[in-house]
């Protein structure tokens, strides 16, 4: 009996303590005397914010202001953060890996000002989709056309799963296409679509996100990796090189930042928020951007810091493309181009 | 007066259980709705917001319609092979007592603890190009991961504690009398075990099956990290409701999640009309 009850004082003990902690989780700290930013990212930067942009932007704010602030950093895919903000998660600055992302918050009347109206059309890092490679490139891979040998095994992730993904499928079509870098010809889209078809038949897994398509490729699945220059620059530091070629023809990815109006006002944190996107556009952090393996937008940096970054012979934009809008209707839709491919290649034609 | 006391006494007791077994009642029904039948009636309000028409156009998208067939094929496929193992294992572990069955034990509800995107690390550490067992089995030309063979293995891993752990204690419980009863009157131990102990574990087998039936439907943490997700071959019903909603195509979402719950209500009914039959046979 008393071991009974011992056994029942122990479980309610270990239940009341759940409550207790699970109750506490959701306690707010006491008042601050400092500023608080919560910025809302995408993976991929995360290592230059975390280390490099925000400390160093502590110090420009303890500096400028007397004051500290705290930045609160959260790190999602692109997509998924957009529509966080959008639901409520109250983010003062967004940091996402493309425009339609941060449209998205616009359209949810969050964002009230033109974001494109700062410096470099409001994208403050860049960057190219490349070609990953096996040490010492075996296979020979040096062109997109490569990718679409029998012989030759493809990654890149999963256009619907990864807005950021969509990029690496753009970088082909407009290859195929033809377009950019002053280009006369008129597009070929029965070229490109011949191009889009002959790589997706090679590709074995399409994870969610770009990064996790790396970490695939580390685990030796595929002969070539489709993926953004700085993604493979960053592994490149942490000393885990991969080898990369970048093609003649190639997209330029642009990321862009944003205040969110609605909470940076609902927070009284505009000012400092302002301030940090500022600072993003300062060679401070264009170079840390650049450390980390961008492009920087700002042209001055970007000159600096040229011999790392080839320029590509034909580099084209997403406007060269006809703008997100249309991609996503041409090849991304219920009748685009890469989902018919897709179903064509599933029916094995 | 003084007879009368007792009597109201218990009358008042009587109805202060009914009071409180109607508070009973009402506390686990409101907190079952609250917490299960609410976000499934939004759920379903939802995908059925833009009316019938809409929602058979984003079911009729082959790659919906594909995922959806793939995954009740694999959850199907994965009943037939744990019922089996899994009262296979139950009778082990109950019958056959060996030494470190204790540890056995431990290990069958791993997969509960385990985070299922883990669970996907760990078959690609085993079976991946650049695992041991991978890399033979791809020198011989068998691919498991990045293939169905790999979606499969998730599915198994993950649902394998639930017939077991169904079937145990009902076997435990279990009057032998009856069984040495058949032997002594010369029925074979396969006969015995047919006739007298199957019928009395088939309610906690079907149990366990459809509770595993159900999970690897949902699955969606370890497949995504395996199944290879090309759409319309490898890519499964969780994960395409996951891709359209990163594209943000919420309808088509919707849509499949309803088929997947709706596919797993409908075994669940099954199933329980099924012991409930087996009940009124017996009886």
């Amino acid at each position: 009996m008393r071991y009974k009850r011992f056994i029942f004082n122990a479980l309610f003990g270990i239940y009341g303590f759940g409550v207790l902690a699970a109750a506490s989780g959701c306690g707010r700290g006491g008042d601050n005397p400092t500023d608080t930013l919560l910025l809302a990212a995408y993976t991929v930067p995360k290592e230059a914010y975390e280390r490099e942009i925000i400390p160093t932007f502590q110090r420009h704010w303890q500096q400028k202001k007397g004051r500290r602030v705290v930045v609160q950093q959260s790190y999602e895919a692109s997509g998924a953060q957009s529509r966080a903000v959008v639901g409520g998660f109250e983010a003062d600055v967004v940091a996402l890996s493309l425009e339609g992302d941060v449209d998205r918050i616009v359209e949810a009347g969050l964002i009230t000002h033109d974001w494109h109206a700062r410096p470099w059309n409001g994208y403050i890092t860049r960057s190219l989709v490349v070609i990953g490679t096996r040490p010492d490139n075996p296979k020979a891979i040096l062109d997109w056309a490569d990718l679409a040998r029998p012989d030759v095994e493809v990654l890149y992730p999963n256009p619907k799963t990864s807005g950021g993904a969509m990029w690496c499928v753009n970088a082909i079509w407009g290859a195929g296409l033809g377009v950019g870098g002053g280009a006369t010809a008129a597009p070929d889209s029965a070229g490109a679509r011949a191009l889009v078809k002959g790589i997706q038949a090679r590709v074995k897994v399409m994870d969610k996100s770009g990064r996790e398509s790396v970490t695939t490729f580390e685990r030796g699945i595929g002969d070539a990796l489709v993926t953004y220059e700085n993604e493979l620059l960053l592994r490149t530091m942490q000393g885990r090189a991969i080898s990369f070629v970048i093609p003649d023809a190639t997209i330029l990815i642009e990321n862009p930042v944003a205040v969110v109006d609605r909470n940076v006002d609902k927070h009284g944190s505009r000012e400092v928020a302002e301030e940090f996107v500022r600072f993003l556009h300062e060679e401070q952090a264009q170079h840390a951007f650049a450390h980390y393996g961008f492009r920087p937008a700002s042209p001055k940096i970007m000159k600096e810091v040229s011999v790392h970054f080839p320029e590509p012979a034909r580099l084209f934009t997403i406007a060269d493309l006809g703008g997100w809008a249309q991609v996503r209707e041409t090849l991304y839709g219920e009748d685009g181009v890469w989902t018919e491919v897709v179903q064509e290649l599933a029916r094995g034609r | 007066m003084l007879r009368r006391r007792p009597r109201g006494a218990r009358a008042a007791r009587a109805a202060g259980a009914e009071r409180s077994a109607l508070g009973l009642r009402r506390a686990a029904l409101g907190y079952v709705g609250l917490f299960v039948a609410l976000p499934v009636a939004a759920l379903a309000a939802r995908a059925l917001a833009d009316g019938p028409a809409s929602l058979l156009a984003a079911l009729r998208r082959p790659e919906a319609f594909t995922s959806l067939w793939l995954t009740f094929r694999l959850a199907l496929a994965l009943i037939a092979v744990n019922t089996v193992m899994g009262t296979l294992m139950a009778w082990v572990l109950v019958r056959h007592p060996f030494p470190g069955r204790s540890l056995v034990n431990a290990l069958i509800d791993l997969p509960f603890a385990i985070p299922t995107i883990v669970t996907g690390l760990m078959l690609i550490v085993l079976y991946g190009p650049q695992g041991v067992v991978g890399r033979f089995l791809s020198e011989r030309g068998v691919e498991i991961i990045y293939a169905k063979p790999g979606i499969v293995l998730a599915l198994l891993f993950v649902t394998f504690p639930f017939v077991v752990r169904a079937v145990q204690p009902v076997l435990m419980e279990l009057d032998r009398d009856m069984e040495e009863a058949a032997a002594t009157l010369g029925a074979s131990r396969w006969t015995v075990f047919r006739r007298v102990v199957l019928p009395a574990l088939l309610p906690a087998i079907l149990t366990g099956a459809a509770l595993s039936f159900s999970r690897a439907l949902g699955e969606f943490g370890s497949v995504i990290m395996v199944a290879g997700n090309i759409p319309l071959r490898t890519q499964t019903a969780p994960v395409y409701v996951y891709g359209e909603i990163e594209s943000d195509n919420h309808a088509g979402a919707l849509a499949v999640s309803l088929v997947l719950l709706l596919g797993s209500l409908f075994v669940l009914i099954v199933l329980h009309r099924l012991q409930t039959l087996g009940r009124r046979r017996d009886g």
